[in-house]
């Protein structure tokens, strides 16, 4: 008969263990090329999206193309609708939010796809496929990346 | 090749850190890691000054640092033997750097040292054996008689002894 | 030990695209669309489209570079997979030559005609420094306590090298001054440059025998190949280099209980390639190489791994000019990661490529002066643990 190597003895305390952290103190991350086009514009006060050979428009724009040929890029201006949503009751560690905060996709009528972003509506008014428009920071707050967009507001 | 321009845009560090768009992450994770059965008795045996191997009951191999399983065998390993604390030096190096690549006040010295395991042909591609600092000056340790020296571990205090890999300071030469 | 290996192959496999960005210290592009620069540009030099890839193979070192985990799904649509089937292979940096090789059983076995293999690696998100990613590789309870750095071991390594074969640093530095030298012909290279072997003495001293200039740099980059059947590869060019013999092992992680002056996980895994490829003396049927070469020690360990010459011997053959581009086995003629950079799953992909365009005389101002029919790649990763190799033919 095979014995198992696991020294059974029953008592947890036997087995040490050692604590430790992840390894690197922070990641920063590049935006890309059109990611670097999309920073600028955002700083701007204007959202850009990319349109490929077969027509569509995609938002943000992501360089490349589903047929791999780079997209070209093209300003979206709206107006926006709530495609989906949902409502967040607690952050990343579990902990009740003060305020529940609505997360959806939201599409420009002149897009194929949509973004997603915060609503910033209380979640018994929400409403799918209501019409809402970006809101932007001041511009001296705004650093290139997505949160440039305070949130989306019913227009 | 017959593209004369390569794809990909290069960024000097300046040019990165001025970027717009650029996002920050810090990452929270923390971990936990358990020794597990056979490496928590291995470093009991630590704390008590004594280094354990596992000896294999079909070939009679001992492993140091042990383990669960013979790797030919495939069997699981059971008997714990206590092995001399005494071996010459495989490898050493001397090291200016940190592990954040910055650079060390006092230069460490560092090797493999093949433990006097009975069991295994002399000049074998295994053996049984540690990675461990070595208590040498870096001049020494650079010489060329410092490989296949011989060396013995120095142990810390019994108080200081915690069951753990440092609980051996380093190999000291024996002389 | 003895080692037998059931191999029975049904199709012939061939490469017919390859394609590499620039590797640079920091780039603008994402992961992603690293990924897609380089696949897109291996897939328009076999005149193949996205619609023709059936499989794709994606491979990634860590994802802690990159700072995004998941990296296969995330490089996925810059890969082209989105819709298709799609494996990711990771064993450290032995990915580079891990993902042709998967891409040839993804196309041996049957199931896939056309194949598009990526290697990819962003290292430069990683702060302060992309090398305490590696820090994350030892064992957590007996190494790190240590504080170890990566290049501890590869120290260790090369001064065990030094001490059995009776190699000096000045003949090891000779690797380090061929391969950067190599890399003045290569568009891609991010530290080809002129350096004499004195250079290499003078740099700054790691961790002692292992100065600056030994070492391969932090990259980003991508590389990817276009691997088809031999049903394709004849429609779609008229020199397919095929993919003769693949061999991969992965040595048990204790280091510290084996000799490090010898690669036995390398050796086993170039057996398995070479008994495929029908290879009986390596050293003689072998014309171009491109042993991995992280650090300059490490490309002569590998030499010696891959049987092109007697254990021992390679530093000596290297001070003859054996090993030089116009030499009898021309070795890392692209510049090697030491002179091209070290993207860790890339790089490995861009060492087949290099043999890719060299099969087909087509490496320009790199190809090496002597015919050649029969090259070997190989990639090393983990501590001291996975050998990948590979034999292309023409």
């Amino acid at each position: 008969m095979r014995v198992m190597s696991w020294d059974k003895h029953g008592r947890l305390h036997d087995i040490i263990t050692w604590p430790e952290r992840e390894e690197v103190d922070k990641y920063i991350y590049t935006p890309g090329l059109h990611g670097l086009e999309l920073a600028k514009a955002l700083m701007d006060g204007r959202i850009l999206g990319m349109r490929c050979s077969d027509g569509k428009v995609y938002v943000p724009p992501k360089t490349f193309c589903p047929d791999y040929s780079q997209g070209e890029l093209v300003e979206v201006k709206g107006p926006w609708r709530l495609q989906h949503y949902t409502v967040v009751y607690e952050d990343l560690y579990g902990n009740r939010l003060e305020k529940p905060i609505v997360v959806g996709v939201i599409k420009p009528d002149d897009a194929d796809l949509g973004m997603i972003h915060i609503v910033n509506v209380d979640p018994s008014a929400v409403r799918q496929g209501m019409t809402l428009r970006p809101v932007f920071r001041p511009k001296e707050q705004r650093k290139g990346t997505i949160l440039d967009i305070e949130y989306f507001e019913p227009a | 090749m017959s593209v004369s321009k390569l794809p990909g845009t290069k960024l000097s560090s300046k040019e990165m850190y001025s970027l717009p768009g650029l996002v920050e992450s810090a990452p929270q994770a923390k971990y936990d890691f358990s020794a597990g059965p056979t490496i928590s008795r291995f470093l009991q045996g630590l704390k008590e000054g004594k280094i354990l191997g596992r000896k294999c009951p079909r070939c009679g191999r001992v492993y140091v640092p042990p383990r669960d399983y013979c790797e030919y065998c495939h069997v699981a390993l059971t008997n714990w033997v206590e092995v001399p604390d005494t071996g010459t030096v495989h490898t050493a190096v001397v090291s200016y750097i940190s592990v954040r690549r910055e650079r060390l006040e006092k230069p460490e010295v560092i090797g493999v040292i093949r433990l006097d395991v009975p069991g295994y042909p002399p000049n074998g591609y295994e053996f049984a054996g540690l990675f461990h600092r070595l208590c040498v000056p870096p001049e020494e340790a650079m010489s060329d008689e410092v490989i296949g020296m011989k060396v013995r571990a120095r142990w810390k205090p019994k108080e200081q002894r915690t069951g753990s890999i440092l609980d051996i300071e380093c190999f000291e030469p024996v002389r | 030990m003895g080692m037998v290996t059931n191999l029975f192959v049904k199709d012939r496999v061939a490469i017919v695209g390859a394609g590499i960005t620039t590797f640079m210290r920091r780039a603008l592009e994402t992961p992603r669309e690293l990924a897609w620069e380089a696949a897109r540009m291996a897939l328009d030099q076999a005149g193949l489209t996205l619609k023709d890839v059936d499989c794709v193979v994606i491979g990634s070192a860590p994802d802690t570079f990159d700072g995004v985990h998941l990296k296969g799904e995330y490089l996925a649509d810059g890969s082209g997979a989105i819709r298709k089937p799609m494996t990711r292979v990771y064993v450290g940096g032995g990915t580079g030559v891990f993902v042709p090789v998967s891409a040839w059983w993804h196309v041996a076995s049957g199931l896939c005609e056309t194949v598009l293999a990526v290697g990819e690696e962003k290292m430069s998100p990683a702060h302060p420094h992309p090398q305490y990613v590696f820090r994350y590789i030892w064992d957590p309870i007996i190494h790190r306590p240590l504080e170890p750095n990566l290049i501890w071991i590869f120290a260790m390594e090369m001064r065990r090298y030094m001490a059995k074969c009776g190699a000096k640093k000045e003949d090891i530095a000779l690797v380090s001054v061929k391969n950067k030298r190599n890399a003045l012909d290569n568009p891609a290279a991010q530290v080809a440059a002129n350096i004499t072997v004195d250079d290499v003495l003078k740099s700054e001293t790691l961790v002692w025998p292992v100065q600056e200039l030994d070492i391969s740099p932090v990259t980003d980059g991508a590389a990817a190949l276009v691997i088809t059947s031999e049903n394709v590869a004849r429609q779609v060019t008229d020199s397919p280099v095929w993919i003769e013999g693949v061999g991969f092992t992965l040595d048990n992680q204790h280091w510290e209980n084996r000799e490090l002056a010898f690669p036995r996980y390398l050796n086993y895994a170039a057996r398995m390639a070479y008994r495929m490829a029908g290879i009986e003396r390596p050293w003689k049927e072998i014309d171009v190489a491109e042993p991995y070469d992280p650090f300059d020690y490490k490309e002569l360990h590998h030499i010696e791994g891959l049987m092109l010459a007697r254990p021992c011997e390679a530093w000596k053959l290297l001070k003859e000019g054996y090993f030089n581009r116009d030499g009898e086995l021309p070795t890392s003629p692209s510049g090697g990661l030491l002179g091209v950079g070290n993207p860790i799953a890339a790089a490995g992909v861009m060492k087949v490529a290099e043999l890719f365009w060299q099969l087909r005389y087509e490496a320009g101002k790199r190809q090496v002066k002597r015919p050649v029919h029969r090259a070997v790649a190989n990639a090393w990763g983990d501590l001291m643990q996975a050998g990948t190799v590979i034999v292309l033919g023409n």
